[in-house]
């Protein structure tokens, strides 16, 4: 039972790597990349969420917007942790961005990172109420719900446990979102703003999904960073976006 | 980040022909780095003609038996585990890293769990450990051994597995397959394939109940018996992992250059900046990176893959000219505008001037 194979053909099989040690320095590098995004995404969403906190109407919103903003920083905590074991300096990497940093409304990034912070396009834009806060994290929470389908199995073992951990509680943030805008879409006024909210941010969600044929796809399925493309997510998220939203009659 | 430390070799026990268990204790001002969890490993450095072999080894320990002992199987054309096997005595020093690794559950000591390993040749060290820890620390719970040997000669820790079956009896069963060995039972010769873990989970394995399995071995092993926990209803989330010692790509590096060995001509004359400070140095134009060199003259400089993709360690060229060897991470239009990454960045001209803070 000594015999081996190429960890290539052991990753394209489904195998799971279990140290730094084992990784190869492409999946290495790939599998640095897949965490700083995650990490930047949960560390610039958390700073945008904090001034949510005072745009909430009431305490019960006030404990949401307080409970999401925390955890998202708990999740970049635990996956900054993984990159640690990699020889990440943890103390210098966050502080490397200034994570409330927002461009204007009106900017257009596209699907294209800001420099060296890795946050998803989405999270560069500014929220500018409760009820585009709400929608926000509506949109967003139900697309991290996908994402966390494929980052729940990634073929680094440590991480994908950290992911399985995470998954819930940020199913429980999507969740929060929609308690919220049910409540928003309880009046007339509230709705129309809602229908406003969901036009602006919606486009910015989906471009979070990448661009479709992906060239980089083929590498990460072959090293088991990814199993499902850009547009099967994207498509489930539109799905699952659609339900949500018609049942809410918007 | 993670630092080596010396520890002190206190024994070394041949364990099988090929194999050494090595006790090692830390200085006392060491000892709580090298506070281990059950499952973990250890990782050493040591040179060999010039060239620095660094190579992981799963401690083989209980947490409560109060050692750090690893296990070191001899790998054909393995510089250290042949080292290891014949040269390391008590009293040498080695050095290594704090304990890594996450193949482990968190105990409970009111829980009564049922778990499952499956380990193969010296995929036992962490697996021993873990039987250890748990068997002691959750006095409840069950472990059932499933460990895969070429031979009866060459099983690693045969006595002490024995030892734990008459110590916690009735909670810790062990299945010995043997590749080249005829067994009484025929389930119990050959490797571990598909047809096997059936004929376990039929006969011997109660799958149902079981709160989760470790796998350690080599990677087709790893395949096969996750392939089978999962046919028998685990999770994805019941099986941990862990890849055995020889799984490791070549670490051994690039020739070092010198910095005194630098030719007149051949060297870059070199000026990092870095969080406002600057500072000039000498490096050699070929073996060593722009952040090598910066790390080297005590530059706190930022990275973190190290493989020309996550962009950590980009930096920005003032004056003179680099070449990168890898980049996945900057767009055409930041090379453009001078940055490069500077784990991937060897300098091409005389004179270099680099910023991490543009």
């Amino acid at each position: 039972m000594t015999e081996t194979m190429n960890i290539e053909d052991y990753l394209a099989k489904g195998g799971v790597l279990t140290a730094p040690g084992n990784a190869p320095a492409r999946y290495r590098g790939e599998l640095m990349r897949l965490m700083s995004s995650f990490v930047d995404s949960e560390l610039a969403g958390s700073a945008g969420f904090a001034n949510a906190i005072n745009f909430a109407p009431g305490i019960k919103e006030r404990i949401a917007a307080s409970r999401i903003t925390l955890e998202k920083a708990d999740h970049a905590g635990r996956v900054l942790e993984v990159m640690a074991d990699f020889g990440t300096d943890m103390a210098r990497y966050q502080a490397q961005h200034q994570w409330d940093a927002r461009v204007a409304r009106d900017a257009d990034l596209g699907t294209t990172r800001q420099s060296g912070d890795m946050r998803l396009s989405v999270l560069h834009y500014p929220i500018t109420g409760w009820t585009d806060a709400v929608v926000m994290n509506v949109l967003q929470g139900l697309a991290t719900d996908v994402q966390m389908t494929e980052l729940t199995r990634v073929s680094y073992g440590p991480l994908a446990e950290v992911f399985r951990q995470i998954a819930p509680r940020e199913k429980r943030h999507a969740e929060l979102g929609l308690e919220g805008l049910e409540r928003i879409v309880a009046t007339e006024a509230g709705k129309r703003e809602a229908v406003k909210a969901i036009a602006y941010w919606r486009p910015r969600v989906a471009a979070g999904f990448g661009m479709a044929h992906s060239g980089r796809f083929e590498t990460l399925k072959k090293f088991g960073l990814r199993h499902a493309t850009n547009e099967d997510l994207l498509a489930r998220w539109q799905n699952l976006t659609g339900g949500h939203l018609a049942a809410l009659g918007l | 980040m993670a630092r080596f430390h010396p520890l002190k070799v206190t024994d070394v026990r041949r364990e099988t022909r090929d194999a050494v268990v090595v006790t090692l204790a830390p200085s006392d001002e060491h000892r709580e780095l090298f506070d281990f969890t059950q499952g973990q490993y250890l990782t050493f450095r040591r040179d060999f003609d010039g060239e620095e072999l660094r190579r992981s080894y799963s401690i083989c320990a209980g947490k409560d038996e109060g050692a750090l002992r690893v296990g070191i199987k001899r790998v054909d054309g393995g510089a250290f585990s042949t080292w290891a096997n014949e040269n390391l005595q008590p009293g040498d020093e080695i050095e290594a890293m704090p304990p890594m690794g996450r193949f482990s559950t968190a105990l409970d000591p009111d829980a009564a769990r049922t778990y499952l390993g499956f380990a193969a040749g010296s995929g036992i060290t962490p697996v021993l450990s873990i039987i250890k820890t748990v068997l002691a620390r959750e006095p409840k719970s069950r472990f059932t051994l499933v460990y895969a040997n070429r031979q009866i000669n060459s099983i690693m820790f045969r006595e002490e597995l024995e030892d734990l079956k008459n110590l916690y009896l009735g909670r810790f069963a062990v299945m010995h397959i043997l590749e080249t060995e005829g067994q009484e039972i025929d389930l119990f010769t050959g490797r571990i394939d598909a047809e096997k873990m059936a004929g376990l989970f039929k006969h011997w394995i109660e799958a149902e109940g079981v709160d989760t399995a470790f796998i350690c071995g080599p990677e087709p092993m790893m395949l096969t018996v996750a392939q089978g926990l999962r046919d028998h209803g685990l999770g994805d989330e019941q099986i941990k992992f862990e890849l055995f010692a020889s799984s490791q790509p070549g670490r051994a590096k690039a020739k070092a250059v010198s910095r005194d060995a630098v030719e007149p001509g051949s060297g870059t004359e070199a000026t990092v900046t870095l969080d406002g400070a600057t500072r000039n140095f000498q490096m050699p134009r070929q073996g060593e990176t722009i952040l090598d060199a910066a790390i080297a003259n005590s530059m706190d400089a930022p990275y973190s893959c190290k493989a020309g993709v996550c962009s950590t360690c980009r930096c920005k060229v003032l004056e003179g000219e680099v070449e990168m060897a890898v980049n996945h991470a900057l767009e055409d239009y930041e090379v453009r505008a001078g940055y490069v990454l500077s784990c991937q960045a060897y300098p091409l001209s005389e004179r270099v001037v680099v910023t991490y803070d543009e």
